[in-house]
């Protein structure tokens, strides 16, 4: 295993104990709330939707590292755009969402829903656009003629398990915001 | 099969090569051995700041009911005192000399990532700018170095100090993370041929625990700073008890970070012990597999044990019970090291250098602190000394004489390699007498103050009989470490201009930082001796003896 | 008046504690006597000598590690069975339903005290009768704090939200101090606890005192200092029974004279001591909630003529 996947896969453990103790907070206040939660307000299908393209780019940024691996750098460099592009349509989704919350008067410090909610989907938001802005990087980078290098190479793969987690994360925070399921 | 011989480099031209002249060629670095000197440098000068707000905390308790601090002055310096030398000092200053010294211990050029490892030092002095620029910003944070919710609230905690120790922890944080990862890559991926995970010096093996431990550790706190800060800017409910928030939910994330926290602070100590005390003694470490794994047990056991700051809490007696059993079970790991270390310098031939005498009295002053520790675990106990002055003294006794003077001994045995020359002996015997009669006497005695029912963090205290004359003592005995500080800076100083020269090896010691030239080229190594057991030096003088004939 | 140490006990909890207390210090001793002399000794029979060569090399032993593992570990298990013992023994857990016979709230920085079944509130000073259990409830109205009576047994937090509860009894007369023991803002050092134990009969007493309205004075400084006392806002944050009552953002003023301290520790209940705080509370306890008042010194002596009454 290359150093750079290594690190990644150690990033993956750290931020994993970071989410795991918001959602836990978010599961905490869910069951002590005595069933006063608005999640009313909530448009499951439309994020889902949303989430949908987040869950494509989790392909689309494997077919960057694949074809990166074999040296096909237009190709990844379509495919790393392409996994941009899906992530700024998730984060659009979300800010769409949040907009509609705030503005029928669900913020952030109305109610313990409000707080917990905005928290956790905000951090994944954050990592997300941290994400992408390490994928636009390597966009840059595959059209400046850096991809021929084993070190680049080997971040693009380690990058894309970065982005793998970040998915999952969602798949988790989703079922458990969005679809109710009680752990 | 050729054995090298490592490099001598000319008395006459030891200084730092000419890579590292000059104030932006440092500023600049991303070399492992220049990041590790300013870590060493940024975290000793926040080891001055933390020691004059300790004298400050020192004379306003000199005496009941004096007024040279005002409560909102004390409240602010006790808490920073307590956040400085926990982040900006001991945790930083470990990570420095690991990061000096894993590469070389290992036969490394560098880190596995360099500019990284760049990064996380300078989120240190920044994390730390923005803390301290509190004070010049409405107030210092003054919630206790552990914020308990909902005092370190708005409504509570009025001035912005508290954002911004949240956010300069946050900072820190995260470059303390980085650099665990570094740590954590480096040691798995660029060991040196023949150099296996069974034949890693100590302080190496606990480096890399201690990676884990603040990989898993840190999390905790960074949710609960976001959470604080979320409650604080934008009225958030986590922990406001008014809107539904739980107090007791902070406590809960604290210390699932602040007890693995001081284990951060203790294993590469512990580590800097290991390498020490054989060396002094001329023997190898006794029982490395046990040294080694006990840390590992440690490592994985400290999270566990965490509610133990929380026994007054009223959670329920099967709640404490639980944490009472794992915090007692891990004091045996811990006992096993001790006995590990007495037994090294059992039958050798011990040279009592500063460095050997630092780690020889780590020995009697942890174990003091680790059994006023064991104390705690024993619940009742706990319930009448927790938030007193016992704990204090206990707290100090781990750190300061486990981990301070642990950090002692590996300066006054490495310097030498970092600088290419000695740290004056006569210097040193001075500073250790007046550092160990200081630390005793300011600390014994907080024991008996928490015996007699004083409790911490109070700006005051009534004129009760006994407590203003043992707290006079403690006072004078923290003037006497201000001086022993003052020595030791003297030493440092004189010793880098016009120190004897050390040359590649003056302990005569067996790891790999010592088969090149003091201080190392840039590149770490001209040539990197054949490691085939923990001690390549010994093997390479004792051809007849070599230790691969003994090791498992 | 003894110290306040875990040393000296005067409630059965607090004994039980003590015991273990003093188990645990022998074997830490003991320890630390075994570590120091085996450091010490060591240090001496084996230090450098002129002219010596390398020691013998000895790597390790099996049966040593197994002792020095498990010796430790079996005094583990020895303290935490006493543990588990004294746990139970000296805080019992208390049958559902139980009712307070005493409720301790804590403010920023003063113990509000209720005793529900008597009808009688009080602040500061505690009075309890000699050899009987009452089941105390610990409350906060702001921030965590910690109730600790060292002679009496174990300290508790008082957590806003969380109610706790501890058995607050003594086996003797006599005064017993406490103090707040968590942290709990600017003047957590003067958040003293006094306990006063009483011989049943005279508790009851003081408990009966208690109950009774105070009579008010008709004439005089002392009558005018009522009125200052209901003119000045000091009636917005304080209760005096008769004139203001369920009011608890101040302490309850109603037997004020019968305590022996003000600011809850930090001065002595004297005329003297009354005028130094009623001139300028934030001189003498900087930061607390009782603002500077601004009251003139005519005002000042009517009211502590009028608050001397309220025994």
């Amino acid at each position: 295993m290359n150093k750079s996947k290594l690190a990644v896969i150690l990033v993956i453990g750290t931020e994993a104990v970071f989410f795991t103790l918001l959602i836990l907070a978010f599961l905490y206040f869910r069951s002590v709330a005595k069933g006063n939660t608005p999640e009313g307000l909530l448009d499951v299908v439309k994020t889902g939707i949303f989430s949908l393209f987040l869950f494509s780019s989790s392909f689309t940024v494997w077919r960057a590292e694949k074809n990166a691996e074999h040296q096909k750098i237009k190709r990844s460099a379509f495919w790393l755009f392409i996994t941009m592009l899906f992530g700024v349509i998730f984060l659009t989704g979300q800010g769409i969402e949040w907009n509609f919350l705030i503005r029928h008067g669900q913020t952030i410090s109305r109610d313990l829903f409000g707080t917990t909610f905005f928290t956790l989907t905000g951090f994944h938001g954050f990592h997300v656009l941290a994400g992408l802005l390490i994928l636009g990087i390597l966009f840059i980078l595959s059209l400046t003629g850096n991809f021929n290098h084993k070190n680049t190479v080997n971040s693009v793969g380690a990058v894309a398990l970065y982005w793998h987690f970040v998915d999952i994360v969602w798949v988790v925070i989703f079922s458990i915001v969005y679809l109710g399921v009680k752990l | 099969m050729s054995n090298s011989v490592p490099t001598v480099r000319n008395i006459d031209t030891i200084s730092m090569p000419g890579e590292y002249k000059g104030l932006l060629s440092w500023v600049t670095s991303v070399d492992h051995k220049q990041i590790g000197i300013m870590y060493l440098l940024i975290t000793l000068f926040f080891f001055l700041v933390g020691g004059v707000e300790a004298l400050f905390i020192r004379i306003q308790l000199a005496r009941p009911e004096n007024t040279f601090l005002s409560p909102d002055a004390y409240n602010q310096i006790f808490t920073m005192h307590g956040t400085t030398m926990i982040f900006l000092v001991v945790m930083p200053m470990l990570i420095g000399f690991a990061n000096y010294f894993v590469p070389l211990m290992i036969g490394a050029r560098d880190m596995a990532f360099p500019r990284l490892n760049a990064l996380g030092l300078w989120l240190l002095f920044f994390g730390g700018l923005i803390l301290y620029y509190s004070f010049i910003a409405g107030g210092a944070p003054a919630a206790g170095w552990f914020s308990y919710a909902p005092l370190s609230e708005k409504v509570y905690s009025t001035t912005t100090g508290m954002d911004y120790w949240a956010l300069g922890l946050l900072g820190i944080g995260v470059g303390t993370v980085a650099s665990a990862i570094n740590l954590v890559v480096t040691i798995i991926k660029y060991r040196t041929k023949g150099m296996s995970l069974k034949r890693l010096p100590l302080f190496v093996w606990m480096v890399l625990v201690n990676g884990f431990v603040i990989l898993f550790a840190m999390p905790p706190l960074n949710a609960a700073l976001v959470m604080l800060l979320v409650d604080r800017l934008l009225n958030a409910s986590f922990f406001t008890v008014t809107t539904g928030g739980s107090p007791i939910l902070w406590q809960h994330y604290f210390w699932a970070f602040g007890h693995p926290e001081v284990y951060i602070m203790i294993l590469p100590a512990w580590g800097i012990i290991s390498e020490v005390i054989p060396v002094f003694s001329r023997k190898p470490i006794f029982g490395y597999e046990f040294v080694a794994g006990s840390s590992v047990a440690i490592g994985l056991l400290s999270f566990a044990v965490y509610a133990h700051h929380m026994f007054t809490v009223g959670l329920g007696h099967p709640f404490n019970t639980a944490f009472a059993f794992a915090s007692m079970t891990i004091a045996v790991p811990t006992g096993i090291k001790v006995f590990n270390w007495i037994a090294t310098m059992w039958g050798g031939r011990i040279r009592f250098t500063t460095s050997m005498m630092y780690a020889a009295s780590f020995l009697i002053l942890f174990t003091i602190g680790g059994l006023s520790g064991i104390s705690f675990a024993v619940v009742p106990v706990d319930w009448q000394v927790t938030d007193t002055y016992y704990v204090v003294a206990h707290f100090h006794y781990v750190l300061f004489g486990g981990t301070l003077f642990a950090i002692f001994a590996g300066i006054y045995y490495w310097f030498p390699k970092m600088t290419g020359r000695l740290l004056s002996e006569k210097l040193g015997k001075l500073h250790f007498w007046l550092t160990f009669i200081g630390f005793n006497m300011t600390f014994f005695i907080q024991h008996i103050l928490g015996l007699i029912g004083m409790p911490r963090r109070v700006y005051t205290y009534p004129n009760l009989p006994g407590w203003g004359s043992m707290n006079m003592i403690s006072t004078i005995g923290a003037f006497i470490l201000a001086i022993s500080v003052l020595v030791f800076l003297w030493n440092l100083i004189v010793s880098f201009r016009s120190g004897k020269p050390a040359g590649d090896n003056p302990w005569e010691a067996w790891t790999l930082e010592w088969a090149t030239s003091s201080p190392p080229p840039p590149h770490n190594f001209e040539k990197i001796p054949l490691v085939r057991s923990r001690r390549p030096l010994w093997d390479l003088k004792h051809p007849e003896d070599p230790d691969w004939k003994h090791e498992s | 008046m003894q110290t306040s140490s875990p040393f000296n006990p005067v409630s059965p909890g607090a004994h039980d504690i003590s015991t273990l207390f003093i188990v645990t210090l022998i074997v830490a001793a003991v320890i630390f006597s075994l570590v120091t002399g085996l450091v010490l000794f060591a240090s001496y029979r084996y230090r450098q000598k002129e002219g010596e060569g390398e020691p013998p090399q000895v790597y390790g032993h099996r049966g040593l590690e197994i002792t020095w593992t498990v010796i430790p570990g079996l005094i583990l298990i020895f303290l935490f069975i006493l543990t588990l013992i004294t746990m139970h023994k000296s805080d019992p857990t208390a049958s559902p339903g139980t009712k307070a016979d005493l409720v301790i709230i804590a403010h920023q920085w003063w113990w509000e005290l209720r005793y529900p079944q008597a009808g009688v509130v009080s602040a500061n000073e505690i009075h309890i009768p000699v050899g009987k259990k009452l089941y105390t409830l610990i409350e906060s109205a702001d921030v965590i704090h910690s109730f600790w009576v060292p002679q009496l047994g174990r300290k508790m937090d008082a957590i806003p939200g969380h109610p706790n509860h501890i058995w607050l009894e003594s086996d003797k007369p006599g005064l017993f101090l406490g103090t707040c023991s968590e942290y709990c803002g600017a003047q957590h050092a003067w958040m003293r606890i006094r306990v006063i134990a009483q011989p049943e009969a005279e508790y009851n007493a003081w408990l009966a005192d208690h109950q009774k309205l105070p009579v008010f004075p008709t004439k005089g400084e002392a009558a005018k200092g009522l009125q200052v006392f209901e003119e000045q806002t000091c009636i917005n944050c304080h209760s005096i029974a008769g004139v203001s009552s369920n009011i608890s953002i101040g302490p309850d003023l109603t037997h004020l004279a019968s305590r022996k301290t003000l600011g809850t520790g930090i001065l002595d209940n004297t005329p003297a001591g009354l005028t130094r705080w009623l001139k300028n509370p934030q001189a003498v306890k900087p930061g607390i909630n009782m603002p500077y008042m601004k009251l003139d010194d005519k005002q000042i002596k009517e009211l502590v003529a009028f608050l001397e009454t309220l025994k």
